[in-house]
């Protein structure tokens, strides 16, 4: 998640800030992810018992679906984010051509 | 029907930029009808909200999203819609505002954007629906998504610019990004601690019960933060000025007064409900620090403005002024500040959008908004001058516009608390903002262009057109309104939207 971020502030190369988002996001999917699991669980789901009843699983023994649920919308929103990222890196590239922010900047003031 | 009134708050700007993006595969004409329709919907669920909500006797109005998740054992389960007196005088100023710069931009968009509008109009209702999916929200996570969708939208609204734009957007989706992770990073330390998302369960669980947990702790620093970046206070504030002077026009004059506003009331909602005014009062550290750094911020946004030749980045550094304002004015945490805080997201709103439709119509017109192109406005445009002063006389907080009273009580608050900086900073903020009025009349009104030279008799009169001034003079106008019935709004809304604030 560190590297993520550092990555996002520090390199000066717009596909690296790229990557540097998505590590980020990543990263915070896991942590979310992680708050959900428990040792030995089993994927959330109701069963069938006899008679076409359901049978509720043991909480114990299911990890929390709703992180998951949480984690998919925000993995939803990170690939639409570095879609967006990357359309706007290739734009700047065509008008540049250059994915150095320096050399974008002196570009830009010249 | 009218119980599903919160819903259709939001729905019909989605539906409405669903269809506008269908309708103009069509016929690239019909989105405009389509999403004003939308957005008109909107506006006129958001008022009768109001007068539902003032007769109502709780205050507050819950709506369940399919009818699912009432309150049982563990509370509320599902996903909550919550209309109360803070958000919904914020509802009616985004859904407005929306609203007149949907009509506003038509023009504007057509000659900028000429043959790439299509997917303009869908877009811009779509970041309409996050802001208000922002603000009337009751549930956190939730909030995070519908922060994103409306700044992925807005993403992609200012990089319309073409140009520089293209980077000063990248640079938007980087810091944005960043402050919605760090937003959600403190979701999730919440949640460890808490076990709901609700704000209503979440505001009976944190005050009461854990005060002192170190996690908890954490996420509101995390949530603070990225609150932070998303509004653009200072440390973070790099990207506003260059994501919102290089947005063609039309985005510009929605996103640079609801994006910010919205993100202040998102900050202004996790600490008064969520976590309580005494949580607040309780870490004192911080609050010095964001007194102080609101105080810097005021300064540096007034400070860069004067050096800056340019109308339109004048008006954004004025933004980040005024964030500092906000920000300081909620962590005030005593009454005058906290109800200055509220009052001046109303009034900021209004102000800033003015100065962007103002901006707006003069770029239609001269082109150009550098000062040295703006001599003897006055005399060819008179109206759209006029409504530069009058904003600019409500940015200095002139007595009957809003941006007296907003400034009255935050420096009434700030002298409760003692934290003279802040007073200073106001006043100096003020003086700056009179200096560039007078110059802005200096060029405008005192530079009278000479006609002989150019070759003609008299100075050709050229407003900008109907569908962009008349937007343009109401919003100016509901400055002087705001002001002048600012009584009625804080008794009404603001001072029954506070909580009680624990004295010291």
């Amino acid at each position: 998640m560190m590297t993520g971020l550092w990555s996002m502030l520090a390199q000066s190369n717009l596909i690296k800030k790229c990557i540097g988002m998505a590590i980020f996001q990543t990263g915070i999917i896991l942590f979310f992810i992680s708050i959900g699991a428990k040792n030995d669980a089993l994927i959330p789901i109701i069963t069938e018992g006899a008679n076409h009843s359901f049978v509720n699983p043991n909480i114990d023994k299911v990890t929390n679906p709703l992180t998951q649920i949480l984690m998919l919308t925000a993995i939803v929103v990170g690939v639409a984010a570095l879609g967006v990222g990357l359309a706007l890196a290739q734009k700047v590239y065509q008008q540049h051509d250059s994915f150095d922010e320096d050399e974008i900047l002196n570009n830009q003031t010249k | 029907m009218s119980e599903h009134l919160p819903i259709f708050v939001v729905l019909a700007p989605i539906l409405g930029s669903i269809f506008a993006a269908l309708a103009s595969w069509h016929q690239p004409k019909l989105s405009f009808p389509v999403v004003i329709s939308g957005l008109f919907i909107s506006w006129l669920s958001s008022f009768f909200l109001i007068f539902e909500l003032l007769n109502s006797k709780s205050g507050i109005i819950n709506y369940q999203l399919g009818g699912w998740g009432n309150k049982g054992e563990y509370g509320i389960v599902g996903i909550q819609i919550t209309v109360d007196y803070l958000n919904s005088l914020i509802l009616t100023t985004v859904t407005t505002i929306s609203l007149l710069t949907a009509v506003y931009s038509r023009q504007s968009v057509s000659r900028e954007l000429a043959d790439q509008q299509r997917y303009f109009y869908a877009l811009f209702s779509l970041l309409v629906s996050g802001l208000l999916g922002i603000t009337i929200t009751g549930d956190i996570f939730n909030l995070y998504v519908f922060m994103e969708i409306a700044a992925l939208s807005s993403y992609a609204l200012i990089a319309y610019g073409k140009g520089r734009s293209y980077m000063a957007s990248f640079n938007y989706l980087m810091m944005g990004t960043m402050g919605a992770c760090l937003y959600l990073l403190g979701v999730g330390f919440v949640f460890v601690k808490t076990g709901t998302l609700n704000i209503e369960n979440l505001s009976l669980i944190i005050p009461n019960t854990l005060q002192t947990s170190q996690a908890i702790f954490v996420g509101f620093v995390l949530i603070m933060v990225g609150a932070w970046v998303k509004m653009a206070f200072f440390p973070m504030h790099g990207w506003l000025p260059n994501a919102y002077t290089y947005a063609p026009t039309g985005s510009g004059a929605l996103l640079a007064p609801l994006a910010t506003k919205v993100s202040v009331y998102a900050m202004l909602r996790i600490m008064i409900t969520v976590y309580s005014i005494d949580y607040v009062l309780k870490s004192p550290n911080i609050q010095t620090i964001v007194l102080l750094l609101s105080s810097i911020s005021i300064l540096v946004g007034s400070f860069f403005s004067l050096t800056q030749t340019n109308l339109r980045k004048i008006a954004c550094y004025f933004i980040v002024s005024e964030i500092g304002y906000m920000v300081g004015g909620a962590w005030l945490a005593n009454e005058p500040g906290l109800k200055g805080a509220t009052y001046h997201i109303i009034a900021d709103a209004a102000m800033t959008s003015a100065i962007f439709m103002v901006i707006g119509c003069i770029l239609f017109r001269i082109g150009k908004i550098e000062f040295k192109k703006l001599d003897g406005l006055f005399y060819k445009m008179p109206l759209t001058f006029i409504a530069l002063i009058i904003t600019m006389a409500a940015f200095i907080g002139v007595p009957p516009t809003c941006g007296f009273f907003s400034k009255f009580y935050l420096i009434q608050g700030a002298a409760q608390a003692g934290t003279w900086h802040f007073v200073i900073a106001l006043l100096i903020s003020s003086l700056i903002k009179a200096i560039i009025l007078f110059r802005i009349i200096e060029i405008g009104y005192n530079k009278v262009p000479n006609p002989a030279k150019e070759g003609n008799k008299t100075i050709t009169r050229e407003e900008a057109p109907l569908s962009m001034l008349i937007p343009t003079l109401i919003v100016t106008l509901s400055l002087i309104l705001i002001g002048l019935f600012t009584d009625k709004l804080v008794t009404n809304f603001i001072a029954k939207a506070l909580p009680e604030i624990p004295s010291l």
